[in-house]
């Protein structure tokens, strides 16, 4: 059995140790916002945050977040009571198709929450991770900064 | 365009889909009629359940909610939005109180002007333009009308106004007059507001869908679950294909959480209570096949046949005007070259998937899909059930660029929930995505061109080699649509021709298309050979344009070098036809100060009309101890009337971006006909830290809406290639650029 807090839940679960923590929050807790791309670790889309870092979950051991914090995009923001890059994404017309952003805005809530006030490199270097096919980047790069100008980041 | 007012029945045996969302709630329902020889009454009949559920594009319900069906599938491109504008500014209303909701599949739904519910060729506006606000506009007018008559007033003394009659200081919202506008007949060709009164047509609005996708509602295809829903992963022969000969399977069969392994068309199933628990046994399945033609075929000798056919075949006429080959001889100087672009992936960020259940003589199947009738005549194949037996769920989609048009994916997961007797969600890996997809066509062109002596270009001949797409679709998808477009005899025929059909008897535009048309030449001819190892093909973002643009646009700036012209002023000389053309060509010459670049920045300058919008782009790159960087892409558009400004500008911004990709990296290669790129370290794409600022231009315009979602591809390319050759003096004629030049 392993237990882990999920979105400030205490949740446990008897999947095989190996299983990557992507499939178990989508499949077991059906959690359905981060995504699957490439279950390699290449793409982001399926980014949460584990004890505060933004990580890969399609090729994390569910074994590997026993005892820690995972977020997912279900416990950033809702339309109700959002995370400030969450309202920032509207007012830039962020998403296209949208697939992607689940794990775009788990990345930049992270860096946000290390680096509040992040230049261009930073935001590059820390998106760099998240690929978009629709060719978002340019706004998810305005709504970072937008955010973070604002100082309302974290 | 005609309309119909329905009372919505309560019949409680409704099974459509869109029972469970919206017209339970009764009230003013609009239609279209469906074709020239259905009955009018069949479609007035309150009892037509069946018609009347599934077609309804429009409904005000008493307690004023207003649905809309989306007729057109979202994949990013706005339609959600944009097409909910276009209600919403006859209607009267914000779009914001609209209710949205995928549509199902029926003729109403079919894209206006084709026999076919689908999504693409950039045309959704521009096809619906007239169609939607029609609806609207009838809808609105009969609220008036009942309420006019509810009210004793005059219908002329009411104001509509944001989804409220007003009269003498009151409001009443639309629902009130539901129900009685729905016992009376639909007004037909209601006149449309003029341009100049449009309230929300030509203003940038946050899209309606954006909420729903940054916190996580939005539903794609594999976040569809229930109760008693099993998971699939498919192996398939690594030759697409191939068929199964042997196989062991015991291993896969006792792995954990596995219910059953299981044959169908192309390859063994493996069925699990969770995906990841699939996708670990399909590896301990050990299978031999049965290869495919294509096996025999790899990436080099695919190039030498393709060269050889350029060489010695002369293929076959796709178009030409005067004389090209005695131009040619009475031309000043002649310029020749040959270009090259290779298969690419659409690799959508959304895998592909399915989820199929078949239960009590019934299909159901919940896919993001392009052409949801395709998927459902596919479905009706493989479950061995009628058309009306099969229901099609659309969701969002992660991505389509064309990919989704093809149903192969479906016919999968109908096969393995028909075999394995449970309800299944097949979600395909990258590595899948990557390996069994529907390319886009390789290609060689040969370019050749007779300047005269003032340094005008006199002819112009093109040929092209490469495979069809067209006929690979039939192939595809033929006997799943074939039935609603054709005489049975002649489609049961067709579908066995399958491939041959086609390819010689019609040379397919989209090979050729954006090979010629752009300029003012007096003497052309563009031809055709096909050569074809079978690797599936289909509709990739801008289909020929992405490519042919690149090749005819990179020619046109050999020829302004050779003929010491400035490349701009060189488009202008031959394209004074083209008043759209010209003017973005001047806009985004003007924006981007073309020729004016500081020191050490290099531009390059492409210019393309493609599903009838004109697109002119400027790159801007340096390059810096031998690597190049990308800085600005300057792009200005005329796509006639804009009904969200913003999302011109976004679509703009996603063809550049694809556009980079495709031309840095995307190249798809075959070893034995086996695709060799599997993921993302393999078959790149293009990252945040690469994305240069882009700037675009709207030409205003007032005549009708043209394509929005893939003309802003093309120009890329060539425009990218235009600004190596001024950085570097360097060519470069055959894509990813990244093999010739490296980048940063």
């Amino acid at each position: 059995m392993i237990s882990f807090s999920l979105n400030g839940r205490v949740v446990d679960t008897d999947v095989s140790p190996e299983t990557p923590l992507l499939w178990v929050v989508r499949d077991v807790f059906k959690l359905k916002g981060s995504k699957f791309g490439c279950g390699a670790g290449l793409c982001g889309a399926c980014t949460m945050h584990v004890d505060g870092d933004a990580v890969r979950t399609c090729i994390l051991p569910v074994s590997d977040v026993a005892g820690q914090d995972v977020k997912t995009i279900e416990g950033l923001g809702s339309r109700e009571n959002p995370h400030p890059l969450q309202r920032a994404w509207v007012e830039h017309n962020v998403p296209q198709c949208g697939y992607c952003q689940s794990g775009q805005l788990m990345s930049a809530a992270a860096l946000l929450d290390q680096i509040p006030k992040p230049d261009v490199t930073e935001i590059n270097e820390a998106m760099r991770g998240n690929i978009c096919r629709c060719g978002t980047y340019g706004r998810i790069r305005k709504a970072i900064q937008s955010t973070a100008l604002k100082g309302d980041g974290a | 365009m005609t309309g119909r007012l329905h009372e919505a029945p309560s019949d409680p045996f409704r099974r459509q889909v869109l029972k469970s969302i919206a017209l339970a709630g009764g009230g003013l329902v609009a239609t279209i009629q469906l074709s020239a020889c259905a009955s009018a009454s069949a479609l007035a009949s309150p009892n037509d359940a069946g018609g009347l559920t599934n077609n309804a594009l429009l409904q005000i319900t008493p307690n004023n909610e207003i649905h809309f069906y989306l007729p057109r599938a979202e994949m990013g491109q706005g339609v959600f939005m944009g097409l909910t504008t276009l209600i919403a500014e006859e209607l009267e209303v914000d779009p914001g109180l609209i209710k949205v909701h995928h549509a199902s599949v029926h003729e109403a739904f079919r894209k206006p002007g084709s026999r076919i519910q689908y999504t693409g060729g950039s045309t959704s506006l521009s096809a619906h333009f007239v169609q939607l606000r029609q609806v609207a506009a009838n809808v609105r007018e009969s609220i008036r009308r009942a309420a006019a008559e509810i009210l004793n007033v005059s219908a002329s003394n009411l104001a509509l106004q944001n989804g409220q009659v007003l009269f003498q200081g009151k409001s009443w919202p639309y629902g009130r007059f539901a129900t009685e506008a729905a016992k009376r007949r639909l007004p037909k060709d209601v006149a449309l507001k003029p341009a100049n009164d449009f309230r929300v047509i030509g203003q940038d609005r946050p899209r309606l869908d954006a909420w729903d996708k940054v916190t996580s509602q939005a539903q794609f295809g594999l976040d569809v679950d229930f109760p008693g829903l099993f998971h699939a992963a498919l192996r398939r022969c690594p030759a697409t294909g191939g068929t199964v000969k042997s196989a062991i399977m015991d291993k896969a069969a006792t792995a954990p959480g596995v219910l059953k392994v299981v044959q169908i068309f192309n390859g063994i199933a493996v069925v699990a209570d969770n995906h990841w628990q699939a996708r670990q046994a399909a590896e301990l399945l050990e299978i031999e096949w049965n290869q495919p033609e294509l096996a025999t075929v790899s990436s080099p000798e695919l190039r030498l046949e393709m060269e050889r056919a350029m060489a010695e075949e002369d293929g076959q006429k796709a178009h030409s005007e005067g004389d090209a080959d005695e131009a040619l001889e009475q031309a000043d100087r002649v310029l020749e070259a040959t270009y090259w672009a290779p298969y690419l992936a659409h690799a959508t960020m959304e895998p592909m998937n399915c989820t199929a259940r078949i239960q009590d003589g019934h299909c159901d199947v919940w896919v993001g899909s392009q052409m949801p009738d395709g998927a459902l005549g596919m479905a009706a194949h493989h479950s061995g059930l009628s058309r009306d037996d099969v229901n099609v769920h659309a969701t969002f989609m992660g991505g389509g660029f064309g990919r989704r048009l093809s149903s192969d994916f479906v016919a999968e997961a109908v096969a393995i929930a028909r075999a394995s007797g449970v309800p299944v969600q097949l979600i395909w890996s990258r590595e899948e995505d990557i390996q069994y997809d529907r390319y886009r066509p390789v290609s060689l062109v040969r370019l050749r061109a007779g300047l005269d002596r003032e340094g005008r270009i006199s002819a112009w001949t093109a040929k092209r080699v490469g495979p069809d797409v067209a006929a690979h679709f039939a192939d595809d998808n033929l006997e799943t649509i074939a039935p609603e477009f054709l005489p049975w005899g002649l489609s049961d025929w067709a579908c066995k021709q399958g491939y041959w059909l086609f390819e010689d008897f019609i040379i397919n535009p989209a090979s050729v298309h954006g090979l010629f048309g752009d300029y003012d030449i007096p003497h052309q001819d563009i031809r055709h050979a096909s050569v074809d190892p079978k690797l599936p093909i289909g509709y990739w973002r801008s289909v020929g344009h992405s490519f042919n643009a690149f090749f005819a646009e990179s020619f046109i700036d050999e020829l302004a070098h050779s003929a010491n012209q400035d490349p701009l002023a060189f488009r202008l000389a031959h394209n004074g036809h083209d008043r759209r053309m010209q003017q973005v060509l001047r806009i985004v010459a003007d924006k981007a100060g073309w020729g004016k670049a500081e020191t050490g920045r290099f531009q390059g300058i492409a210019a393309h009309n493609a599903f009838e919008t004109a697109v002119a782009q400027v790159v801007e790159l340096s390059l810096e101890d031998g690597t190049i960087r990308l800085h600005k892409v300057t792009c200005a558009v005329d796509c006639g009337t804009v009904v969200n400004p913003d999302i011109v500008r976004a679509q703009m911004e996603s063809g550049i971006i694809v556009g980079l990709t495709a031309a840095l990296y995307g190249e798809i290669t075959i070893d034995n006909g086996t695709v060799v790129q599997g993921n993302f370290h393999d078959y790149e794409m293009l990252r945040m830290d690469q994305a240069p600022d882009i700037e675009v231009v709207i030409v205003p315009s007032d005549s009708a809406p043209t394509g929005v979602g893939e003309p802003g591809l093309p120009p890329l390319a060539p425009a990218l290639g235009n600004a190596m050759f001024a950085a570097t003096g360097k060519r470069l004629r055959e894509l990813p650029l990244s093999r010739h030049v490296k980048f940063s």
